[in-house]
């Protein structure tokens, strides 16, 4: 009971240090370091993966199989995936292309469908749009098996074309959701301002929309981008050594005698650092795009 | 519930946005449709935004609900790749009933089954743990949360080899760790063990999710206002009360969505199941997504690996329902 005057003292005046000094009773303090503790905890729990990895890249071969922390650092493991015994570069040229190609065939594509699902209200718009986010539950393997085949048929295993239409089939769903939450925080009265200025449907996209839309296209991007670069299923049905991208090269470093641990930190450092920084310039719409708009 | 017009006063700035603009842009359209030439209106209600839809359409159709269609088809025949190059006979149910006469299968269903569990109890259980850790402004909290995205952007078969690294039995980081601080722990090759081994696969995943659904979490806390706290702190209520009695009943839906969502993709793990384990050991890992790949890949048998994946598609397609069900819930509030 005092203490409940107390705080109301505190909170009415709190100019005055001296009342809210007592406030802090030993069991706030324990809650408090409580907290710090588990905050340095969670730190250690999601960084410490990503830092062991950046260690053992640069660990000479000796140190890789030990878990010492003071090594001279070396770029062994480096040489040994770019131009080395298991060059890595041609599938890092393969992930490039593949998720540069999807990206921009996606982009645009979702950004007219999202535009006519944020504008316009037409017989089955609604199940349509349900539709297109119920395609992101189908499981790849239920898509890549009969590529497989189709692809083997058409004779196109193996190429950059096969592992960009698969990409599509995750991408494009994907991106016309995010985008349509992006379309729809677009003002209107632009549009109609241009429209009374005679400026045509296609016009009004690229001269108007575009341009407005442009913080949330740039999501979409790297959006398009990260989910064909990390794909792990379609890269592993559908190409061998042609196509081949760096993620499923990982496991050309996983040998029956043994893994390369030092090679593999390394590639894993070229696997994860782009998706990194990709990830972290759009922070702020990564949770939100990452689950379908379930938080807002 | 009042379907009054009260209710829709509440609505965010984007969905008000969006109800007027509807309703603006068509006099626009018509303006413009005047101006330009005299069109149907069916072609302006209807043909004008299915022609935008069009070219998506047109690449979602070709890239999963043609191969979906083809892979329920193939699911219907007897079809083995190293036999004939085209399906053959068609053999009603056969390879349906085939799964379910198949200890294989089974496996692959109770592996998937516990994975999911455990792995979306651990990921949405820390999530939370860590969003009521963070919900506070200072700037050890602020960084933790700016870096809680890293894991989610490592893609989950670099996640694989990286945990399987660190569960090494001779030169693991964790390994070495986990049996200095337990040391009963000592006997345990965590890779070698059917359990252990299942359960670096689920700490992979749960590394890459718990720290992305702590940030859902810490948006919707972040949308309890600060006098309700208040008021509940000088009423004397202690942390315990205030998640129970607070923060638990107003995350309640987010928590269902989170669930849901995270099932969905807790039943798809496939990615680190080939780099940790490549189902092994036996079988002990091997999830309904490996088990159609190893059909498909390692027995060529392609009439059964499309009726296990056409299961999947079933299983995922009642929670994907479940999932939409709840969204649409929470878009009516």
């Amino acid at each position: 009971m005092t203490d409940t005057l107390d705080r109301e003292g505190a909170r009415t005046r709190p100019a005055v240090p001296k009342r809210r000094r007592p406030r802090k009773t030993g069991k706030q303090t324990a809650l408090g370091v409580a907290r710090l503790l588990a905050t340095l905890v969670i730190l250690f729990f999601v960084l410490f993966p990503i830092l062991w990895l950046a260690l053992t890249a640069f660990k000479p071969e000796r140190e890789v199989f030990t878990t010492s922390i003071l090594f001279r650092p070396s770029l062994d493991n480096f040489r040994g995936i770019i131009g080395g015994a298991n060059d890595l570069v041609h599938p890092m040229f393969n992930s490039i292309i593949i998720a540069v190609i999807t990206t921009v065939i996606s982009v645009p594509l979702a950004l007219l469908a999202a535009y006519a699902f944020s504008r316009y209200r037409f017989p089955g718009a609604k199940s349509v749009l349900l539709g297109i986010v119920a395609t992101q539950f189908i499981p790849g393997v239920a898509i890549a098996l009969p590529f497989l085949t189709m692809f083997r048929d058409l004779g196109l295993l193996d190429t950059h074309l096969a592992l960009i239409v698969t990409n599509l089939a995750i991408v494009v769903p994907y991106n016309t959701w995010l985008l349509k939450g992006f379309v729809d925080g677009l003002p209107i009265e632009v549009e109609e301002a241009a429209r009374l200025d005679g400026c045509g449907q296609l016009m009004l996209l690229w001269r108007v929309i575009t341009p407005l839309a442009a913080p949330g296209i740039f999501v979409s991007v790297v959006f398009a981008f990260l989910l064909s670069w990390n794909e792990f299923l379609f890269p592993t049905f559908l190409a061998r050594a042609n196509a081949i991208t760096l993620p499923v090269s990982l496991m050309t470093l996983d040998q029956p005698d043994g893994v390369e641990w030092g090679q593999m930190a390394a590639a894993g450092l070229l696997v994860m650092v782009p998706m990194i920084i990709l990830a972290t310039l759009v922070r702020k719409h990564f949770a939100q795009g990452m689950t379908l708009g379930a938080v807002k | 519930m009042h379907p009054g017009p009260l209710r829709m006063r509440g609505p965010p700035p984007i969905m008000a946005v969006r109800k007027s603009s509807t309703a603006v842009s068509t006099t626009t359209a018509a303006r413009a449709g005047a101006a330009a030439r005299r069109q149907p209106s069916a072609w302006r209600r209807v043909g004008i935004p299915y022609a935008h839809l069009t070219p998506a359409l047109i690449a979602i159709a070709l890239t999963t609900i043609y191969p979906l269609g083809v892979a329920l088809s193939n699911s219907f025949r007897h079809w083995r790749v190293n036999e004939t190059r085209t399906p053959q006979e068609f053999v009603g149910f056969q390879q349906y009933a085939k799964a379910f006469a198949d200890t294989n299968f089974y496996n692959a269903v109770w592996v998937t089954l516990i994975f999911t569990v455990i792995s979306v109890v651990l990921s949405v259980g820390l999530g939370l743990a860590m969003a009521l850790v963070l919900n506070r402004v200072n700037w050890l909290s602020g960084l933790t949360k700016a870096l809680l995205i890293l894991p989610f952007a490592v893609a989950p078969a670099l996640k694989g080899y990286s945990w399987r690294f660190m569960f090494s039995p001779d030169y693991g980081v964790y390994d070495k760790m986990l049996k200095t601080l337990l040391p009963f722990t000592d006997s345990i090759n965590w890779l070698g063990e059917p359990f252990w081994a299942l359960m670096v696969i689920v700490l992979s995943e749960v590394w890459g999710w718990a720290p992305l659904i702590a940030l859902m979490f810490l948006g919707g806390l972040g949308s309890i206002s600060p006098e309700i706290r208040d008021a509940a702190r000088v009423d004397g209520t202690n942390a315990w009360q205030e998640f129970w009695k607070i923060s638990f009943p107003l995350l309640r839906p987010l928590i269902l969505i989170v669930v849901f969502l995270k099932a969905v993709f807790s039943v798809k793990i496939f990615d680190q199941v080939v780099t940790i384990t490549s189902g092994g050991p036996g079988r002990a890992t091997e999830s309904l997504n490996f088990f159609v790949y190893s059909q498909g890949f390692t027995f060529l048998d392609i009439g059964y690996a499309s009726a296990v994946s056409w299961i999947l598609v079933v299983i995922l397609g009642a929670l994907a329902a479940g999932y939409l069900w709840l969204m649409g819930r929470q878009e009516s509030k």
